[in-house]
């Protein structure tokens, strides 16, 4: 079964092999190796970059795939990122606390502890008290086990929702888009109980691992995400492989004729957007100990919309294309904003890129949109049509 | 404080004969610091000893202090008061009125504060209640109503008969009554004077009465007699019983509770050889065990008792809390007690009606931001994403017109239009350019529109900053509609309703009795069989769109008249605007109408019922129209029959 | 650092500084941490340009340690982790020696486990909510106790005001000065019932039905007052409401502390004529320093740009930053720290600045009125109040001190006597 899988698809194989080839040589490059080539903080941009292409290619399943066009996969993003940040404030705080408790004349009492970290996580937004959802926040594996289960959840519950009414096309891109901004919202509350506008912060330093230097820490974070873009794309490449893929890509092209042809649209499409909602909560658990910081800004609707940009510019309907374009748009992105590209002087105006690259970027989606519907991915068609 | 002015003027005006030696100067100079730098609780000795000198310049030096027309020179010290303003000041001196010259830089400006301008305005109240002057008679009036006094009485009733203005004779008479009913001697007036107070809904009327009525919680073993009791206060329904132990306890009525801090300072207190009495101190890790250890400490006298909880509720089931009034006499609280509530009943529905009209001022501004989309989203079918940037655009419009054009009515009225154009213009450019190529691809149109919106957006920047623009809004659109004291809204809000009731009849009569709208709706319908009965449906789609987007110019307008003109306002409005049209039911410009007065009432009364927190309401309302969509998926007014297919 | 104090030696025997500056090899370098893009470009590309006038002005004027100074301008682009980002760049690539930067707190906190770790050095130059002191962060902006507490003392001894409405923006900020005032007025007699509280959010315009709220608040015949953090262009529709619903500044006073001329230049202020800010900081204010520091920005920037608050911060920042620079001979972070405590430097307001051992300034607080030309006329200014990181308000942190030149912790605890920790909370 693996074997014939790989063999129909050898683009799976050909990806995993550049994966694996790129993450050695920024491994090698690194600062932790002593090279120091690659700085840290580029060594966390690719790390996170590669945690971006995870749910690009979440994106790609459900929508290039199963024609849903998603506008809330940033939110299960997010929560992912919440769900670990819990815990990764709570586990630090925790050990800054009982370090200065432990100089007391008697020992503290367990109230004491967590009012005390309480105090010292939401002293920030006014409050000490610990809300109910940060419950589990003590326990790695049960932040962990949310992670996974809260966006799966919620994608479960809004999907069944959404799929049983028969809510379709725009109609639904505009619903998750009202779920992202409610989500949001809701965040950006200060008693929200995940600290409102400040988010959660910190996140670089992994308790328990202080001694390790951030050019370590960052190294073996990419080095996840690495794993974990390898792993998600050969599973959606799995999933997608068999008679699954060949119903879900149906349902994308004519749905009423695959519901009339007997098959149960509604749980295909549930399946692939919990699925996809699960894998996004992942990347987002990797993306932000890399990033350091969380907040609800990062959920805001505009941040998925930018998602379904980058599957369309790098090409629907094939995973490397997905990753190819948000690889592609964020690293670009950040050059033309970080300062990095010359500006331009036509002598009676200077055309600094920091002002100008959201114009470039929205005209040029628009001529993606209008000339290569196929993206980026497209080309690698014409050359294969040419080697043929 | 008051008391002592009227003592100060009493003296005065019985003894204007006699002559005063001292100058305004001179009196100005022993208060010199107070002078230059005022505060309201020390002006007032600056204040008495101005009236008492009884000096006639002490007047117009009052005014022109609370005008903020005193410096004092440098040099020596001296009061002037300012004619003209520039590098060199023209002054007059405050007793001769002389006139003399001195530069800017050596002198310093007295600025008396908000408090302190009030206070002088309090004195003034006295000489300018029979001012010739109306304005002068207005701000007497309207400086007595913001701090009421006893003494103010007697000189407002002497000035009401006297008073030629009609209105302002109401104003004072409703002031009098007021002041009597907080003031008279007897309780017979003041029950009077509350009893022609009920039925005047206003925030100044309330606050008469409320402050009659003003309570204070009090606790004792026993009620006693004497006490002029507003109501009894029950454990349970007023406060908690920890409330009412604290509130025992500030009464001395109860030893103090021993809190788990208390008890962990008198363990530490206590530790000796790593334990505390016998208990080892690495035992004292969980509450029962301190509290063990605490009891030790008591019954050793080392420490005061612990309250039991028992206890505690025993003490407070054996006191009784109540509310007395301030105000001793009965009768008087009484009368204001049944006036009070008469007013409150009327208050309770104008509330109501306020909110109401918040809610449809509200349900408008959504409305006409989601309009054009109606048409371009709802009739077409296309999702435009840069529908908020045409909102935008729209704004902006005004506001370049009125760097053009100085007079703001006439520049509304040159912006609407040429707002509607220029966004129509852009809609068309769109359409041709974009659109008309992804007709067959919704969800792509979507991602086309959304590059075309951010590069909008940052253009926008580029050219006009990041900061908020102004975009003012005519002088006769200031102000409010006010029908009472609780019930007002504002003409802009009006203006924007009108606004939007005639572009629902406008799109109504182009949609449903015009050559252009027939068109439309075949073209909608079935683009082939309309073009095979003549009509070009390219055309068609065309004039739509830019239809579509001129009005949004037009709502811009509107919308940056009301709150403000930045590049980002547009994407403020798309999210809620698509969520208006798909609540109330694509292809249906009632449908519009009712998803915006469904969305706007909504809010406020989530609002209302949560009134700290307006994210909160916003939060809930999106998730009230995530669950109504589910239920309703094609929204209030769902089109049937074959134009409902996709 | 030997050959920089030799260089600053042979620029003082020639006299002609100017000429060392180019023998130097190595600039100084600055980093400037502000966003020049997205949605605080507004606020900070301002920050960016005063520092810019610092380090030209500090050039012309000799450069330091005889060496040029040289600024490294970054754009962390208004989101919030790319301030880590940016940060660590500023630090291990282009090696600055000082960070300028940041506006918001979250951004703040986002930067301050990087500049904990790599042992940086930044100046943050705006009013925050406090509760909070890092060993490499300099806060010359305002503490709560420096802005909000004075202005509602102003509120309650000058203006009478008896009932109050805390407004704010619904984030850290007003959420956390709001926690503050309330413990603090109900300390001084104001019940909890005459205190409403409202939030929203960000950029909101619909302000009719919270004017209602409060002015209704009135009706017990109480002076209502109007405590305002509401943040950024949300400011224009609360005015305009007031405005249209006939509440004057008489009537209903409103104190804004993030309203500063910067906020109101190019708006129509005829609707906010007599509203309160406080800060420590007017462009009004008559001293000659403030003269010179503003006709130099106004040269550079052009006639109608206007001086703030925040841009005094910096002013006062850098100075102290090269003064203390100077005094330790060498751009290493931890000299320069021990030499920055005590470092005083003249307020364009006049009197003195001094650097706290808790990081924060001692400055004066002023209180000024808006006037129609989007200026502020100076009623009240008070004697240079220390900036406390810790409140005194909350319960939390009453007992809770900073001082990194004794104790050398930022979270002291005083009563149990014990360093509650080194790094910060972010």
């Amino acid at each position: 079964m693996q074997r014939s899988f790989l063999a129909q698809n050898p683009s799976v194989l050909w990806f995993i092999a550049c994966l694996a080839i790129f993450t050695a040589v920024v491994t090698v490059l690194s600062e932790a190796m002593g090279v120091g080539l690659i700085s840290t903080s580029f060594v966390k941009t690719l790390g996170k970059t590669l945690c971006l292409c995870l749910i690009a290619i979440a994106m790609d399943v459900v929508w290039g795939y199963c024609g849903i066009l998603s506008l809330g996969h940033f939110a299960f993003f997010g929560i992912g990122g919440y769900a670990i940040g819990m815990w990764l404030m709570y586990a630090r705080t925790e050990k800054i606390v009982l370090e200065s408790l432990s100089g007391q004349p008697i020992p503290p009492t367990t109230a004491e502890i967590s009012d005390a970290i309480g105090n010292q996580i939401f002293g920030v937004v006014g409050s000490s008290e610990f809300p109910v959802i940060w419950a589990f926040a003590d326990s790695l594996f049960l932040q962990l086990l949310m992670v996974v289960l809260v966006p799966g959840l919620l994608a479960l519950v809004f999907g069944w929702l959404a799929f049983r009414s028969r809510v379709t096309g725009v109609y639904l891109s505009i619903l998750t888009q009202a779920m992202t901004l409610a989500l949001a919202l809701y965040l950006f509350q200060n008693n929200s109980g995940l600290r409102g506008n400040n988010g959660l912060s910190g996140l670089q330093n992994i308790p328990g691992f202080a001694h390790l230097s951030q050019a370590t820490v960052s190294l073996a974070f990419f080095t996840a995400s690495a794993f974990a873009l390898g792993a998600g794309h050969v599973f959606f490449a799995w999933v997608l492989s068999g008679k699954m893929g060949s119903v879900v890509e149906g349902i994308r092209d004519n749905e009423a004729r695959v519901r009339f042809l007997g098959y149960h649209v509604e749980s295909y499409k549930l399946f692939i957007f919990t699925t996809t909602a699960v894998v996004s909560g992942i990347a987002g658990a990797l993306y932000y100990p890399q990033a350091g910081i969380i907040n609800p800004g990062e959920i805001a609707p505009i941040a998925s919309i930018y998602l379904a940009v980058w599957v369309a510019i790098g090409g629907r309907g094939r995973l490397y294309g997905a990753v190819i374009g948000a690889a592609a748009v964020s690293l670009v992105s950040s050059w033309f904003t970080g300062g990095g590209a010359p500006d331009i002087n036509f002598g009676f105006y200077v055309i600094q890129w920091t002002d100008w690259w959201l114009v470039l970027l929205g005209f040029s989606f628009v001529a993606v949109t209008l000339f290569f519907p196929k993206g980026i991915g497209g080309l690698f068609d014409l050359l294969v049509r040419k080697q043929s | 404080m008051f008391r002592l002015f009227s003592l100060a003027l009493a003296l005065w005006l019985s003894a204007p004969a006699v002559a005063f030696s001292q100058t305004l100067q001179d009196i100005l100079q022993t208060h010199q610091e107070e002078v230059l730098k005022p505060g309201r609780r020390s002006v007032g000795v600056v204040l008495a000893d101005l009236m008492a000198s009884g000096l006639p310049q002490a007047l117009p030096f009052l005014e022109a202090w609370r005008d903020r027309e005193i410096v004092q020179r440098d040099s020596d010290g001296l009061f002037f008061r300012v004619l003209a303003e520039g590098d060199i000041v023209t002054l007059a001196d405050l007793d001769t009125g002389t006139e003399l010259q001195a530069p800017d830089n050596e002198l310093t400006e007295s600025r008396p504060n908000g408090g302190v301008r009030r206070a002088i305005g309090e004195v003034l109240v006295q000489f300018q209640l029979s001012d010739p002057d109306i304005g002068k008679r207005q701000a007497a009036v309207d400086a007595i109503a913001r701090s009421m006094d006893a003494s103010q009485l007697a000189p407002l009733e002497a000035s009401i008969d006297g008073e030629p203005d009609p209105v302002l004779k109401l104003a004072k008479s409703r002031l009098a009554n007021m002041l009597a009913a907080l003031f008279s001697d007897t309780a017979d007036a003041r029950i009077i004077a509350i009893a022609a107070l009920s039925g005047d809904l206003s925030v100044d009327t309330r606050a008469v009465l409320n402050r009659l009525l003003s309570t204070t919680d009090a606790v004792a073993e026993t009620l006693s007699a004497d006490v002029n009791l507003a109501r009894i206060l029950k454990v349970g329904v007023d406060f908690t019983p920890a409330e009412g132990y604290g509130r025992l306890v500030t009464a001395e009525l109860a030893p103090p509770l021993v809190s788990n801090d208390d008890i962990r300072a008198a363990l530490v207190a206590n530790v000796a050889d790593a334990q505390v009495v016998d208990v080892p101190v690495h035992a004292l890790g969980t509450d029962a065990a301190r509290w063990l250890a605490y009891d030790m400490l008591v019954a050793g006298g080392l420490a005061s008792p612990r309250v039991k909880p028992q206890e505690q509720i025993d003490a407070v089931a054996a006191h009784v809390f109540y509310a007395a009034y301030t105000e001793p006499e009965k009768r008087v609280t009484d009368a204001a007690r049944s006036a009070l509530n008469a007013i409150e009943t009327k208050v309770a529905i104008s509330q109501a009606a306020d909110l109401g009209l918040d809610a449809l001022s509200l349900a408008s501004i959504y409305f006409l931001a989601a309009i054009g989309l109606a048409i371009t989203f709802g009739v077409m079918g296309v999702i435009n994403m840069a529908h908020g940037e045409f909102i935008m655009m729209g704004a902006y419009t005004g506001f370049v017109v009125q760097q053009f054009v100085p007079d703001y009515t006439l520049s509304i009225l040159i912006a609407l239009p040429l707002a509607f154009v220029i966004t129509f213009g852009a809609g068309v450019a769109m359409e041709r350019l974009v659109i008309r190529y992804l007709y067959h691809r919704p969800l792509e149109t979507l991602l086309a529109t959304f590059g075309v919106s951010i590069a909008l957006q940052q253009l926008a920047k580029n050219i006009f900053g990041t900061q908020a623009r102004p975009l003012t809004s005519p002088g006769w659109l200031d102000g409010a509609w006010v029908l009472n004291d609780v019930i007002a809204i504002s003409y802009i809000r009006i203006a924007i309703f009108v606004l939007a009731l005639i572009f629902l009849a406008l799109i109504l009569f182009v949609l449903k009795r015009t050559r252009l709208g027939l068109e439309v709706r075949a073209v909608t319908q079935n683009p082939g069989m309309a073009a095979s009965m003549g009509i070009n449906p390219d055309r068609i789609n065309m004039l739509t769109f830019g239809f579509g987007s001129g009005i949004a110019g037009i709502a811009g307008v509107a919308i940056g008249l009301y709150a403000k003109v930045t590049s980002e306002m547009g994407a403020d409005y798309i999210v809620q605007s698509f969520m208006t049209v798909v609540v109330g039911g694509v292809g249906n410009v009632w449908g519009t109408l009712a998803g915006a007065s469904l969305i706007g009432f909504l809010q406020k009364g989530i609002e209302w019922l949560n009134p700290s927190n307006t994210l909160a309401a916003q939060t809930y309302m999106i998730l009230f129209i995530i669950l109504f969509i589910q239920f309703r998926p094609k929204g209030i007014v769902a089109l049937k029959g074959r134009a409902a297919a996709d | 650092m030997t050959l920089k104090t030799s260089a600053l030696a042979l620029a003082a025997l020639l006299g002609t500084s100017a000429a060392a500056a180019a023998e130097c090899a190595d600039p100084i370098k600055i980093g400037v941490l502000h966003s020049l893009s997205g949605t605080m470009a507004i606020s900070e590309t301002t920050l960016k340009d005063t520092m810019e006038l610092l380090i030209e002005n500090q050039n012309a004027a000799g450069g330091l340690l005889g060496c040029e100074i040289e600024a490294v301008v970054v754009d962390p682009a208004s989101d919030w982790p790319l301030f880590a980002e940016k940060a660590r760049e500023l630090l291990t690539v282009s090696e600055v020696d000082v960070i300028f930067g940041s506006w918001t707190s979250v951004s703040r906190k986002s930067a301050l486990p990087v500049l904990e770790e790599l042992n940086g050095l930044m100046f943050y130059p705006v009013q925050y909510e406090g509760e909070e002191s890092s060993k490499n962060v300099f806060y010359t902006g305002a503490a709560p106790n420096q802005q909000a507490i004075p202005a509602t003392d102003y509120f309650l001894e000058e203006l009478g005001v008896e009932k109050f409405a805390l407004l704010g923006t619904d984030y850290v900020y007003p959420r956390t000065t709001n926690n503050i005032l309330e413990a603090y007025l109900q300390d001084n007699g104001i019940p909890a019932e005459d205190i409403f509280v409202n939030y929203t959010p960000f950029g909101h315009s619909d302000w009719a039905t919270i004017v209602a709220d409060v002015v209704a608040l009135g009706a017990d015949g109480k002076q209502v007052g109007v405590i305002s953090t509401i943040n950024g262009d949300a400011n224009i529709g609360f005015y305009k409401e007031l405005a249209a619903a006939g509440i004057s500044a008489d009537d209903i006073p409103v104190v804004a502390f993030s309203v500063g001329e910067e906020e109101l230049s190019g708006l129509d202020t005829s609707d906010l004529v007599g509203h309160l800010a406080a800060w420590n900081y007017f462009q009004s204010a008559e001293s000659p320093v403030n003269e010179e520091w503003v006709s130099a920005w106004k040269a550079k920037m052009g006639e109608d740009r206007v001086t703030n608050d925040p841009m005094e911060a910096h002013y006062i920042g850098f100075n102290m930053w090269v003064n203390a620079v100077n005094d330790a001979g060498t751009t290493d972070v931890d000299a320069v720290r021990e030499a920055m405590y005590g470092q005083e430097f003249p307020n364009l307001t006049g009197g003195t600045a001094v650097m706290l051992p808790n990081h924060h300034l001692a400055k004066p607080v002023l209180i000024g009125e808006i006037t129609a030309d989007g200026q502020f006329d100076i009623v009240s200014q008070t004697k240079e109040v220390p900036g406390d990181a810790w409140t005194d308000y909350l319960p939390e942190s009453a007992a809770l001190t900073s001082d990194w030149q004794k104790l050398g912790c930022g979270m002291y605890n005083t009563e149990t006597e014990t360093c509650v920790q080194l790094t910060s909370n972010y």
